[in-house]
């Protein structure tokens, strides 16, 4: 069932007679359609931003790979002569472990994961400080104190990035819940649309959601409800309903690994540790209703007559507070982080203690649920 | 939380959700009911959201946008009718091949309407009266598409035409016995042709209701599934278009449910509540002898001479 389309094209190295190991040809295998304005549509812009930029570099790439057939299509990108090849889904890790070995000569890219060998490293831009941001928003406009979360699948990223809401949600707003409803994919607008329904029969006035797909945001609008951008800028899909969001710079890991791999700095033996966790101060994500709009003006002074008593700021209005937030997160030497405690989990559990962060260990495998959620929580420690 | 929102959302969502499910599996019951099994259905669909899109978005008429839609799905279909109708080939795999071939193609020249929001999708319809009788209103007549209520009313001008017509008795008999049919002299070519066409049309229709009004947006493979639903309700319809709007009803109606009841019951269970419960209707109509109720000549090409 995959469509294997090979930019093969770009192998067409016009006229030069250059050194054959001068160059860098990059292969990405996508796990979904380049067209899906999600997750696989971002990592495909970063690779023709960088594609573009590089004269030193040409890019292929395979779309719609289903995870567990990954193994031939690198192999077949290392025979069409790739020496970089980035795997950009979770369920890619095994395999690209094993090719990593089966092909020691190229150096090899996962996204998300967490396995690495002498020649594959790993990436990921995390969004959970985003996640936070937004949430300082989402539970200001909340009128109703219910907001709804459309959430793909019951995994550790995706709870880590509720939490996080929920977090920023109780910070300007104790008494809201977060109303969360798994659909078990990550692209599937018609579930994605009938979860919101569902949310919106029951209350919920503000919303948020983890699915490649602007429809959370086309159904909210719909019914007059803000919501926001997710990976890609969707505020063209509802103008006057989209707050702010979650965008994604991938461009900004290919093209430093790449620069390193071009200088010499990475190679096939010392990638063993490194681990690209690029967040808001490397600006591998942002936080914007578009690109360069952290906060659609429309929205401005409803957040800005929300004044709560913070507990370290004094009075505040939440769009003070979402920037002054921002200018301590998005800087390198970060002065907060969303998972700073006290934390208690929803079953009263203390899970990050008084002045402490979390390790990167520890927000990769999180399980519990933050206090404000509601509903299921498949996995959910005991306790 | 008050019973009369589970019944308004529940009904209202049913038939928003089930729109698109009921006129794809009109489509292949015609279809199927001349003996061609069609499992290109999600093929056309999606091949009839990407034109039905970009024909809107061009004209800037959503309802030019779903008649393209029909028509594009209308020959997709053609093709299919090509292969198995005169080519003889396997019906199954024909059908296959086109599920693929449309899920590729479709992407293909979808890519520059990814992210491009449609300017003029299908207005909603909330009918005037009726959306004020308690409950049944807002449950059935606020908020809908047109396509919901033509739907429902083809299911019965379909039926109709099935069961109390000439060309019903012409396309029953072509799907039960085309021998039989060709020897009484029906053209059992042009009857598979034509109903193979406009399951066709009817599946891109479907596909144009997702992208020109449910979401309204073209995504890549934005039907996610929804092609092999119609061909599994076709089977839980036994095949009779007003089985059919039930069917697609109580399949609807539990996929908004399941949203509904994440709070008492596990995600996981639910997720897979409506497909489990098509599953066991199907099972126990196949121990009352369903197999007797789908056409008898259901999957086979027919050749001339052959019994």
């Amino acid at each position: 069932m995959k469509k294997v389309i090979l930019a093969v094209a770009l192998l067409l190295v016009a006229g030069t007679l250059v050194a054959a190991e001068e160059r860098i040809i990059a292969g990405f295998i996508y796990v979904g359609p380049i067209g899906d304005l999600g997750w696989t549509f971002a990592h495909n812009a970063a690779r023709e931003k960088v594609d573009e930029e590089f004269d030193w570099l040409d890019t292929l790439y395979v779309e719609d790979v289903a995870e567990g057939e990954v193994g031939p299509v690198i192999d077949l990108l290392v025979d069409m002569g790739c020496n970089v090849i980035f795997t950009t889904s979770f369920g890619f890790m095994e395999e690209t472990i094993e090719a990593a070995a089966r092909h020691p000569d190229v150096i090899f890219g996962h996204c998300s994961g967490f396995m690495r060998a002498p020649n594959s490293m790993t990436y990921m831009a995390d969004f959970y400080q985003v996640y936070y941001l937004t949430g300082l928003m989402a539970g200001a406009l909340t009128q109703t104190d219910k907001i709804g979360y459309v959430a793909a699948f019951p995994i550790p990223e995706v709870k880590r990035h509720i939490n996080a809401f929920t977090i920023g949600v109780r910070e300007v707003n104790p008494d809201a819940e977060v109303h969360v409803r798994w659909i078990y994919s990550w692209y599937d607008p018609a579930a994605a649309k009938e979860a919101t329904e569902a949310l919106i029969a029951e209350g919920c006035d503000v919303f948020m959601f983890t699915e490649d797909s602007p429809t959370v945001v086309k159904v909210a609008a719909e019914h007059g409800f803000p919501s926001f951008s997710h990976y890609s800028p969707m505020l063209e899909f509802a103008p006057d309903y989209v707050v702010s969001g979650k965008l994604v710079h991938w461009d900004v890991i290919y093209r430093d690994f790449l620069v390193k791999v071009r200088e010499g700095i990475y190679t096939t033996t010392n990638l063993e540790h490194v681990d690209y966790w690029w967040t808001l101060p490397q600006g591998a994500v942002e936080l914007g209703a578009d690109f360069g709009m952290p906060i659609n003006p429309v929205w401005e002074d409803e957040l800005k007559a929300y004044v709560i008593e913070h507990p370290v700021f004094g009075d505040i209005n939440v769009y003070d507070l979402v920037f002054i937030r921002l200018s301590q997160i998005a800087v390198p030497g970060i002065t907060f982080d969303p998972f700073q405690g006290p934390i208690y989990d929803r079953r009263g559990n203390l899970v990050v203690p008084e002045g402490m962060w979390l390790s990167y260990e520890s927000l990769i495998t999180m399980e519990w649920a933050a206090d404000g959620v509601v509903g299921p929580w498949p996995g959910e420690p005991e306790g | 939380m008050n019973w009369e929102s589970w019944v308004i959302s529940t009904l209202n969502r049913a038939l928003a959700h089930g729109t698109p499910l009921l006129w794809g599996t009109l489509g292949e019951i015609y279809a199927e009911r001349a003996g061609v099994v069609n499992l290109g259905v999600e093929g056309m669909m999606i091949l009839g959201a990407a034109s039905a899109f970009a024909a809107a978005q061009f004209t800037g008429n959503p309802w030019l946008g779903i008649l393209t839609g029909g028509v594009v799905g209308g020959m997709a279909a053609l093709v299919h009718a090509l292969f198995t109708v005169t080519l003889r080939a396997n019906q199954y795999v024909s059908g296959l091949a086109l599920t693929i071939f449309g899920l590729g193609l479709s992407g293909l020249l979808g890519a520059r309407w990814v992210g491009v929001p449609l300017d003029n999708p299908l207005p909603k319809l909330t009918v005037p009266g009726l959306a004020q009788i308690p409950v049944l209103g807002p449950a059935l007549f606020q908020r809908q598409s047109y396509l919901t209520y033509i739907g429902i009313f083809l299911a019965v001008v379909l039926w109709l035409v099935l069961y109390k017509s000439r060309w019903g008795i012409s396309i029953r008999s072509v799907g039960e016995s085309p021998a039989t049919a060709d020897a009484l002299g029906v053209n059992v070519f042009l009857v598979r042709y034509l109903c193979v066409a406009f399951g066709g049309v009817l599946a891109g229709v479907a596909g144009g209701f997702l992208s020109v009004e449910y979401r309204p947006a073209w995504t890549e493979g934005m039907t996610a599934g929804m092609g092999w639903v119609v061909i599994a309700l076709t089977i839980f319809a036994a095949w009779n278009p007003l089985r059919a709007v039930g069917g697609v009803l109580l399949f609807s109606g539990l996929y908004h449910l399941a949203f509904r009841l994440q709070g008492w019951f596990p995600p996981e269970f639910l997720k897979l509540m409506p497909y489990a419960f098509a599953i066991l209707v199907l099972a126990i109509a196949g121990l009352r002898g369903a197999r007797q109720l789908a056409p008898g000549a259901l999957g086979i090409p027919y050749t001339r001479g052959e019994k």
